[in-house]
């Protein structure tokens, strides 16, 4: 029997997958969509080197499939409007956003001139705004662009980064406050993906009004953890924002790499065993919230590791070794997350792709 | 309960991540070579033609003269080659205290350093002909590309009008800048104990590589960013589409030499350091593509005009440009997806830079 939560069955599934994307698949994909508890998209490198995006379900049964630009990195899910917006990787110039019920032709955005997208955005709760990290390198600012999702994703602004290297970021669900995780590495197009300030680096987290772009709160790690990246964000249900982080320092350190901060709060490091810190190689590449089941994931390519912690208390619950592990996403089922890896391992089944750092799981509600 | 739950219910909970396919003491002996006859040569090299290039520089000063600049010259051709032979070499000290900068800033999109340049020169900054001002400018102004124009720019000729002018002086101020960077770099891969003994030594105390295959991607990682520099760092700058005039060094015509010494290093890195031997005998295939791509790679940069203008219009010349592209492509390719994966390094080196 499979393992659905009351947040998430079938039929709101179904409705969210939308009749018009489901009367395009083949038999066998739309079979697969079915029997699907939940659904994620993923983007990938196929076999001839061509990048591209992908759903499938959390048996890795593949549904659909599309070919991008170029490398993706991040995506965006607008339960809102069905929307998937994929990101260029550092230092990509391309955001394509896909319409899953296929009412839309895919809409291919640019760069402005002399600004690369980061690799992670997201919509605003409604879908009406793309949020999306960038670098104004001319000036040498991270900023957020803002895309307005019902004028065919027109710029229409950005605001300050308030901070180095905007990678990531997400919403609070009452949509007044972005929350926006700062590497502090300068990078430059020029100089590849070079990182620029390794000797001076400045991470921060930041919330910023998602009406104006003012700065709410700002959190500066401590001088002793100045060389830990904080790359990736997620929400918990009760508005905390959990943060991951890439360590640059010495690789005999042992830093957290990980922690959580409410509005108003000072950031709570995770103090995970010391020998989880050393599986996870000081780089956690992504970091997904379980809300239904009130876990975190964090997931580990260099370290080949995906460590489950209850939110709650921190306390570590489930170690994973998954060789070249990349992505991970809340599932309704009992593990709690779905993972991918770099040699297209997904749920229980391999492919021939080899799937990209980040995945989204593409739920009409959070997981 | 829920640990209970959880830990049988991932479906690949035993798929650890693969140890290096390599055999740990060839691996231990790649990274001797890496550090013995590679990095710590290479640095010594680089420290030496420095030097060479501070004294050259003074004795131009002291004595403007045409053998003197010629002198000069040759010494800049020197220390630019056997930096370009280092350059690759994209960790440890030299991502320091913004040295890479500092020895050489490129690409100067804006022409910023130039501006900067120009204005010390015209405006005849006297902070700039010490080594210990100079040091707190702009990065742009500090190094191999300073110097070049010093030599090769408008207005080079009145290096030779008098003895200690400001033009020379500045020239002089680069080289021993220079030098003491060179002095820096070298000193820290000799350091017992330092990075290099590090570099040699894999282990869960090591600062730098917890084991073996930490060390190798890392070797690896030199390689792959080395050619992807050339590739599109240098040549895509100008070719197929730019600005020819924003070619590396393209006033002394020095922009090959330059691309040639950077993919010498990379050459004499993959030989020396025997990166081959960490493949087994019946991937060795996978070993010789590669050392044939980068020899003919060697020979062809080698063959190009230095007139850049030329270059990217002549058809001749065009072919040969696209040769590069496309062979740079492929090597990257090689060596990325053909090579990392034979050392077990997952789904290809580059896919797993991650962000």
């Amino acid at each position: 029997m499979r393992a659905v939560t009351p947040l998430f069955d079938r039929r709101a599934f179904l409705r969210a997958s939308g009749l018009a994307f489901a009367a395009t698949l083949a038999p066998r994909a739309l079979s697969a969509m079915e029997r699907a508890d939940a659904l994620y998209a993923s983007a990938y490198r196929d076999q001839s080197g061509r990048y591209g995006i992908a759903t499938l379900s959390e048996r890795g049964e593949i549904i659909d499939r599309a070919l991008l630009p170029d490398r993706a990195h991040g995506l965006a899910y607008s339960p809102a409007t069905d929307r998937i917006a994929a990101f260029a990787r550092r230092p990509g110039t391309y955001m394509l956003v896909l319409d899953r019920k296929g009412l839309a032709e895919p809409v291919l955005i640019h760069a402005l001139e002399g600004h690369h997208f980061y690799g992670h955005g997201c919509f605003s709760p409604d879908g009406r705004t793309l949020f999306a990290c960038e670098n104004n390198f001319d000036a040498g600012q991270g900023v957020i662009g803002l895309y307005d999702a019902t004028d065919n994703f027109r710029r229409r602004g950005e605001f300050p980064s308030h901070g180095i290297g905007p990678h990531d970021l997400s919403i609070s669900d009452d949509a007044t406050m972005l929350v926006v995780a700062n590497g502090g590495i300068e990078t430059h197009p020029d100089f590849g993906r070079t990182k620029l300030n390794l000797d001076h680096m400045q991470p921060s987290l930041v919330l910023i009004s998602a009406e104006d772009g003012s700065l709410i709160e700002r959190h500066d790690l401590p001088a002793s953890l100045s060389k830990l990246s904080t790359r990736h964000v997620d929400v918990d249900g009760e508005g905390r924002i959990w943060f991951a982080g890439q360590y640059e320092g010495p690789r005999n350190d042992l830093p957290p790499l990980a922690g959580s901060f409410r509005r108003g709060e000072d950031i709570r490091f995770l103090a995970l065993p010391e020998e989880i810190t050393q599986k996870l190689s000081l780089y956690v590449g992504a970091i997904a919230v379980n809300r239904s089941q009130g876990l975190i994931g964090l997931v580990s390519p260099k370290g080949g590791t995906a460590v489950t912690v209850r939110a709650r208390d921190g306390k570590v619950l489930a170690v994973t070794s998954l060789a070249d592990a990349a992505g991970i996403a809340p599932s309704p089922g009992p593990s709690g997350f779905a993972l991918s890896s770099y040699e297209g391992r997904f749920g229980e089944k391999n492919c021939d792709l080899s799937w990209d750092q980040h995945m989204a799981a593409l739920s009409p509600v959070h997981l | 309960m829920l640990k209970r739950l959880i830990l049988p219910l991932f479906g690949f909970a035993l798929l650890a991540p693969p140890a290096l396919a390599v055999e740990e003491d060839k691996a231990d002996l790649v990274l001797e070579k890496a550090v013995d006859d590679v990095i710590r040569p290479g640095y010594r090299s680089f420290a030496d033609t420095t030097t060479s290039l501070e004294t050259a520089l003074s004795t131009l000063c002291t004595t403007p003269s045409e053998p003197n600049a010629q002198a000069a010259k040759a010494a800049f051709d020197a220390a630019l080659k056997s930096w370009g032979m280092v350059e690759i070499i994209r960790s440890g000290p030299a991502l320091e205290d913004n040295r890479f900068e500092r020895v050489l800033y490129y690409p100067d999109r804006k022409g910023i350093a130039l501006k900067q340049i120009q204005q010390i020169l015209s405006k005849k900054d006297a902070s700039a002909e010490k080594v210990e001002t100079l040091h707190q400018k702009s990065v742009g102004v500090q190094g191999l590309g300073a110097l070049e124009y010093v030599l090769y720019g408008t207005g080079s000729e009145t290096l030779l009008a008098e003895p200690h002018g400001h033009r020379c002086l500045y020239g002089q101020a680069i080289a021993a800048n220079l030098k003491a960077i060179a002095g820096e770099l070298s000193a820290a891969w000799e350091k017992p104990g330092g990075i290099g003994d590090q570099w040699k030594h894999p282990g869960p105390d090591n600062p730098v590589f917890r084991d073996d295959r930490e060390a190798v991607t890392e070797l690896l990682g030199i390689m792959v960013h080395g050619v992807e520099m050339v590739r599109e760092q240098r040549i895509e700058a100008f070719y197929p589409e730019g600005n020819p005039k924003a070619a590396l060094l393209r006033r002394a015509g020095k922009t090959w030499d330059m691309l040639g010494a950077n993919l010498t290093g990379l050459s004499i890195f993959w030989k020396k350091a025997h990166m081959e031997t960490l493949l087994k005998e019946d991937q060795r295939s996978v070993a010789s593509s590669i050392g044939f791509v980068m020899k003919s790679m060697i020979r062809v940069t080698g063959t190009v005009t230095p007139d850049i203008e030329k270059a990217v219009s002549d058809k001749d010349e065009k072919a040969k440009l696209d040769f590069l592209l496309l062979n740079s492509k492929d090597l990257i390719s090689r060596l990325s997806e053909d090579y990392g994966k034979a050392l077990g390094l997952g789904a290809g080196f580059s896919f797993s830079d991650g962000d």
